[in-house]
């Protein structure tokens, strides 16, 4: 994985409308496409199941991208361009989300009483239909609060370490690992509940 | 005529009882996301979307990052 010097964090001009300013120069294009190969597939994943569209998950995926590209001279490289990438999909997942759910929806997500339930959490999760599958695990995300959606997402991509998330999401490593204890089992008690 | 729409009716039960019987398992919920995930298909269209909103503005970068990222012009 390829890292990067001069990472800034994430700034709200990043999680805001993409800019016309110019390509990154100390990039060639080449190393622009690799980029792009490498790492749209995890950010297409990440922007589907968090938005829940894949018309809006392509969206983004592009947004991201296009953001990315124009930016790249500016990274201190403190972390993994995976890690970067990520960091701008979620700012800019998050927004659209926001915006969409401030005009239409009221949350009413509260993992506590899944995390308690005594659904067999420990138990595997089993399918009989994996052509519905996909729907399964969206209605089940969907149901989720915003940090444990996130957080499984991330473990979802095995490129990704405990410390690798913490630096996706800036909490430590020790958090990360036990929030995603709670937002499993939260997960699978939602998931039985999905036939 | 008959008996084989029956018989092919019969056979066409038993292939989708075989189906909803065959049970996926799964460890947790970081295995059912990742296989999902190994499904999902990034759509093309990204791609092309992405070297047509900057082509305008910077043409010579976009198109040596189009046909680096497709071999083609």
């Amino acid at each position: 994985m390829k890292t990067l010097m001069n990472e800034p964090m994430i700034s709200p001009e990043i999680a805001g409308e993409v800019s016309e300013k110019p390509l990154s120069t100390q990039w060639t294009s080449a190393e622009l496409a690799s980029l792009y190969d490498e790492h749209s597939h995890a950010i297409f994943y990440l922007s589907l199941r968090y938005l829940g569209d894949p018309q809006k998950a392509e969206d983004a995926t592009h947004d991201v991208f296009l953001k990315a590209f124009r930016r790249l001279d500016q990274f201190r490289g403190e972390a993994s361009i995976r890690t970067w990438l990520y960091r701008i999909a979620i700012n800019h997942c998050q927004n659209l989300s926001q915006s969409w759910h401030n005009r239409n929806v009221r949350s009413n997500a509260d993992d506590s009483v899944w995390e308690n339930s005594v659904a067999r959490t420990d138990s595997p999760l089993r399918v009989l239909e994996t052509k519905e599958l996909g729907q399964r695990i969206q209605k089940t995300l969907d149901a989720m609060s915003d940090e444990y959606r996130l957080l499984l997402l991330l473990v979802a991509d095995e490129e990704l370490s405990y410390e690798g998330i913490a630096a996706v999401v800036g909490q430590t490593a020790d958090a990360v690992r036990g929030k995603l204890h709670r937002a499993r089992k939260a997960f699978a008690a939602r998931f039985e509940k999905t036939f | 005529m008959k008996q084989q729409a029956k018989f092919s009716q019969k056979q066409e039960h038993v292939v989708v009882q075989q189906s909803q019987q065959a049970v996926k398992e799964f460890a947790n919920a970081d295995e059912l996301l990742r296989f999902d995930a190994a499904n999902v298909v990034l759509p093309p269209e990204i791609a092309q979307r992405l070297q047509k909103s900057a082509v305008q503005s910077h043409p010579m970068e976009w198109r040596r990052w189009w046909q680096s990222l497709f071999g083609r012009g």
